[in-house]
C-alpha cells in the first residue's frame, strides 16, 4: 500500500481526482485520537484548522459548537467525547474533518490528521472487540497498516445514533450535568 | 384586486390551459386514444370553464361544457376519436379566438351560440353543418404573459445570497470605521463613505425586492378555513359566519406555511368551544349566528393577525382554579388576568378534565405559542367572559433577515430579536431585589422577573456593578434579561442550527457577523417556559 501526503490545499477532492477510484481498494484518511482511526475519503469534503468555535449552550456535551465555513454554519462534533474517550484539549495539530454523510455536513474535531492511505478492501477485518476502547457499534472494522492498527469508523451509524442520544443528553442537562462545555 | 387585474390573471391562465388543450389534441391525433390525456385535458378545460363562468363569460362557459361532453363521450367510447378530433381542433380555435377577443377588449362578451349549436349537432351525431373556424395566425402564439412560475427554492437561494451581502456590508462598514481612525485623507474616507452608503442603499432595495417576490397574500391560509368551519359547525348544529378582513395583507411564503397549524388550533377552539349553540346564544341576547373574524394587518415591520369570536369567552376564574389545582400558580397569588392567560399557553396546562366548565380551551395552545415563537413572533389572548375571545398573533414580515439587538454577556455575544425587545435600561446591582428566591426589578410600577443570560446559558458568572436589562415581551409576559453590555442593533440573517444540537434550549438559530464570527440568536420564548417550570416546582 502506498502513502499519499495531503496536498497543500487540504481539500479531499483534490486528490480523489488524482488517485482514481478502484473498487478493490479503499482510500482512507487517518487521524489520531490516541489510537489511529480512519474514515473513507469519499465521505470527506475537506480538512480545516480549528478556528473560532462558538459553543451552543444547552446542547449535548459532545457537540463542540458551530463554526463559520465560508458563510455556512457548520456543526462541529468532538469525536473524542462522542466516542467516550478521555478528554484532551485542542492544540496546534487539532483539525476539523468536514464530512458529508447522507447529505448532512458535519465537522469532526480530532487530535490531528495523519495521512491518506490506500488499502485493498480485503485488508479490512472485523473488529476484535476485546482490544478496542470504543463501542464496536460505530466501527466498520480494523486494518493493519505496516505495524499499526487503523480503526475504521462507521460515520453513518455514528451520526445516526446521535439523534437518539440527544434525549439522553437532555436528560443529563435536566439533572444539571453540562460536562466539558467549559473549554 | 380590481377587474383589470382579474382579467389579466384570467387571460394568462386561459392561454396556458388552451396550450395544454392543443398539445393534448396533437398527442391524441398522433398516438391515438389515451385515457390519462383525456382526463388531464378535462381537468384543464374544467378550470377554464370555471374561470370563464366566474368572469361572466356565460357563452364561453357553455361552449367549453359542450367540448367537455365530447371528450367524455370519447372516453365512454360513444364517439370515435377519428370522427371527433377535427371538431376538437376547431373548438380549440374557437376558444383561442374568443380569448383573444377578450384580450383585445375586456368588456367584450363573446357570443358562441352558433358554435355551441354546431358542437351539439356533433354530439348528436348529425355532423357536417359545422363551419371550419379560421384562426388568426397570431393567436396561435397566445397572449404574452407577464407572470412566471418560479420554484420557491430558487427564491430561497437568492435570499440567501442577499443575506450574505448584508453580512459583507456590515463587514465593510466595520473596516470603514477602522480606516477612518488610521488614514488621514479626508476626501478619500468621504468617498469611501459615500460609496458604501450607496451600496448599502442598493442592497437594502435588493433585499426588499426579493422579500416582495416571496410574499403571498394571507388569504392563501385564510381560504383554507371556510370549509373546515362550515363542517365543524354543521356537525355541532351551530351556525357560524367566518369573516375575513385585510386578507390581502402580504406575508413571506415561509411564514404563511407555518401559520396554518396555529390558526387551525385557534379557529377550531373558537368553533368547538367558543361559539355557543344557537339557542344558548339567543338566551344570552346574542345573534343566533356565531361570528369568527380573521383579521390581518401590517404594523411597521410586523404582521398582526387576529382571531376573534363572539362566543363564551374564557372563564379566567375557572382557569385560575385549574391552575391552582395543578400547582401551577399559588392560591395566595393575587388574581392577575395576564398571568392566568399565560397559563393557557403553558405546556403542562390541559383542561381536559375540566372540559365542560373551562370549555376545553388550552388544548393545542402550547403548540400554537411554540410555533409562533419559532417564527420570532408572539401570541397573546384577551377575553371577556360571555362576550368573546381575541387571539392576537404578531409576526415579523420575513423570517430570514431580522433586526436584532446585540448583547454581550460572559464574554459571548448573543442576538436578541428586536421583535421581542421593548426597551433596555442601565441598572446597578442594588436595583435588583429578591422575592421568593427569584430576582426581580421594579420597573414602571411593575415587578418584572430578571433572568441573567450568562446564568441561563451556563457561562462565566462575573457580575459587573453596572449592567443592562433588556425588557422583552408584551405587557403580560414581560421579562428583564440581564446582560453585561449592549453592542447596538443590526440586521442578522437567521441560519438554523443543525438538529445534532438537540433542543438547544434558549437558542433559536445562528447568524454570521461581518467579521465572520458566529453569534447565536436567543429564543425569547424559552425564558417563559423556564419561568413556568420554576414557578410550578
Amino acid at each position: 500500500m502506498s502513502k499519499i501526503f495531503l496536498p497543500p490545499s487540504g481539500l479531499a477532492e483534490d486528490f480523489i481526482g488524482e488517485i482514481g477510484e478502484e473498487p478493490s481498494e479503499i482510500h482512507l484518511v487517518t487521524f489520531a485520537l490516541g489510537e489511529q482511526y480512519g474514515v473513507p475519503i469519499s465521505q470527506i469534503q475537506e480538512i480545516i484548522r480549528v478556528g473560532n468555535i462558538t459553543m451552543v449552550p444547552n446542547s449535548p456535551s459532545y457537540m463542540e459548537g458551530v463554526i463559520n465555513l465560508r458563510g455556512r454554519v457548520l456543526p462541529v462534533l468532538n469525536l473524542r467525547k462522542r466516542l467516550r474517550l478521555s478528554a484532551k484539549d485542542t492544540g496546534k495539530m487539532s483539525r476539523i474533518i468536514v464530512t458529508e454523510v447522507n447529505r448532512k455536513t458535519i465537522g469532526l474535531l480530532v487530535d490531528s490528521v495523519s495521512h491518506v492511505i490506500k488499502v485493498p478492501s480485503d485488508f479490512v477485518e472485523a473488529a476484535p472487540e476485546e482490544v478496542l476502547e470504543i463501542d464496536t457499534d460505530y466501527i466498520t472494522g480494523v486494518c493493519k497498516v505496516k505495524d499499526s492498527l487503523v480503526i475504521l469508523i462507521d460515520l453513518e451509524k455514528l451520526l445516526k445514533r446521535e439523534k437518539i442520544d440527544i434525549k439522553e443528553a437532555i436528560n443529563d442537562l435536566q439533572q444539571g450535568g453540562n460536562d466539558g462545555k467549559e473549554n | 384586486m380590481d377587474y383589470s387585474d382579474l382579467i389579466k390573471d384570467y387571460l394568462d391562465d386561459a392561454s396556458s390551459h388552451l396550450n395544454a388543450f392543443d398539445s393534448a389534441l396533437l398527442s391524441l391525433e398522433k398516438d391515438g386514444y389515451k385515457k390519462d390525456i383525456i382526463i388531464a385535458t378535462l381537468g384543464s378545460l374544467h378550470t377554464l370553464k370555471g374561470n370563464s363562468g366566474m368572469m361572466g363569460f356565460e357563452s364561453l362557459k357553455t361552449y367549453i361544457h359542450q367540448v367537455e361532453e365530447i371528450l367524455k363521450n370519447l372516453d365512454d367510447n360513444r364517439i370515435e376519436l377519428g370522427a371527433a378530433i377535427g371538431s376538437l381542433f376547431d373548438s380549440a380555435n374557437v376558444l383561442r379566438n374568443a380569448v383573444q377577443w377578450i384580450g383585445n377588449n375586456p368588456t367584450f362578451t363573446p357570443d358562441l351560440t352558433e358554435n355551441i349549436m354546431a358542437l351539439q349537432k356533433k354530439l348528436e351525431g348529425s355532423d357536417d353543418a359545422s363551419e371550419k373556424q379560421q384562426v388568426d395566425l397570431a393567436s396561435y402564439l397566445g397572449a404574452k404573459t407577464d407572470t412566471i412560475k418560479v420554484d420557491f427554492k430558487r427564491l430561497d437561494s437568492l435570499l440567501n445570497l442577499v443575506g450574505e451581502l448584508v453580512i459583507f456590508k456590515t463587514r465593510l462598514n466595520q473596516i470603514e470605521t477602522q480606516i477612518k481612525g488610521t488614514i488621514n485623507n479626508k476626501s478619500l474616507t468621504k468617498d469611501l463613505n459615500e460609496g458604501l452608503e450607496l451600496m448599502g442603499k442598493t442592497i437594502a432595495e435588493l433585499q426588499e425586492g426579493i422579500m416582495k417576490v416571496r410574499m403571498l397574500p394571507v388569504s392563501y391560509v385564510f381560504n383554507k378555513f371556510p370549509r373546515m368551519v362550515r363542517d365543524l359547525a354543521k356537525s355541532q348544529d351551530k351556525e357560524i359566519q367566518l369573516i375575513f378582513e385585510g386578507e390581502t395583507t402580504e406575508l413571506d411564503k415561509t411564514v404563511i406555511d407555518e401559520l396554518e397549524e396555529p390558526l387551525l388550533h385557534i379557529i377550531r377552539n373558537a368553533v368547538d368551544h367558543g361559539i355557543e349553540p344557537g339557542e344558548e346564544r339567543i338566551k344570552k341576547g346574542k345573534n343566533y349566528k356565531g361570528r369568527v373574524t380573521l383579521t390581518a394587518c401590517q404594523e411597521s415591520n410586523y404582521v398582526v393577525i387576529r382571531i376573534q369570536d363572539d362566543g363564551r369567552g374564557i372563564d379566567f376564574d375557572a382557569i385560575r382554579k385549574a391552575g391552582i389545582d395543578k400547582g401551577l400558580i399559588k392560591s395566595e397569588d393575587s388574581f392577575d388576568k395576564d398571568n392566568v392567560s399565560a397559563l393557557l399557553f403553558s405546556a403542562g396546562f390541559t383542561t381536559k378534565q375540566e372540559a365542560t366548565d373551562v370549555s376545553g380551551r388550552g388544548i393545542g395552545l402550547d403548540v400554537v405559542s411554540k410555533n409562533i415563537s419559532k417564527l420570532n413572533g408572539h401570541v397573546i389572548v384577551d377575553s371577556v367572559h360571555e362576550k368573546g375571545t381575541v387571539f392576537t398573533i404578531k409576526l415579523p414580515l420575513n423570517l430570514a433577515i431580522i433586526p436584532a439587538l446585540m448583547a454581550e454577556t460572559g464574554g459571548e455575544i448573543y442576538a436578541i430579536p428586536m421583535s421581542a425587545v421593548d426597551e433596555s435600561i442601565k441598572v446597578r446591582e442594588e436595583d435588583i431585589h429578591i422575592i421568593n428566591n427569584h430576582e426581580v426589578i421594579r420597573f414602571r410600577e411593575r415587578v418584572l422577573p430578571v433572568i441573567r443570560l450568562n446564568e441561563f446559558f451556563g457561562l462565566d458568572k462575573k457580575k459587573p456593578k453596572r449592567f443592562y436589562l433588556v425588557i422583552v415581551g408584551k405587557s403580560e409576559k414581560r421579562i428583564a434579561i440581564a446582560v453585561d453590555r449592549l453592542r447596538g442593533q443590526q440586521e442578522v440573517v437567521i441560519k438554523p442550527l443543525d438538529e445534532a444540537f438537540g433542543k438547544s434550549y434558549g437558542i433559536a438559530g445562528a447568524t454570521i457577523l461581518g467579521d465572520g464570527r458566529i453569534v447565536l440568536i436567543v429564543d425569547i420564548m424559552s425564558f417563559y417556559e423556564k419561568r413556568e417550570v420554576s414557578a410550578g416546582v
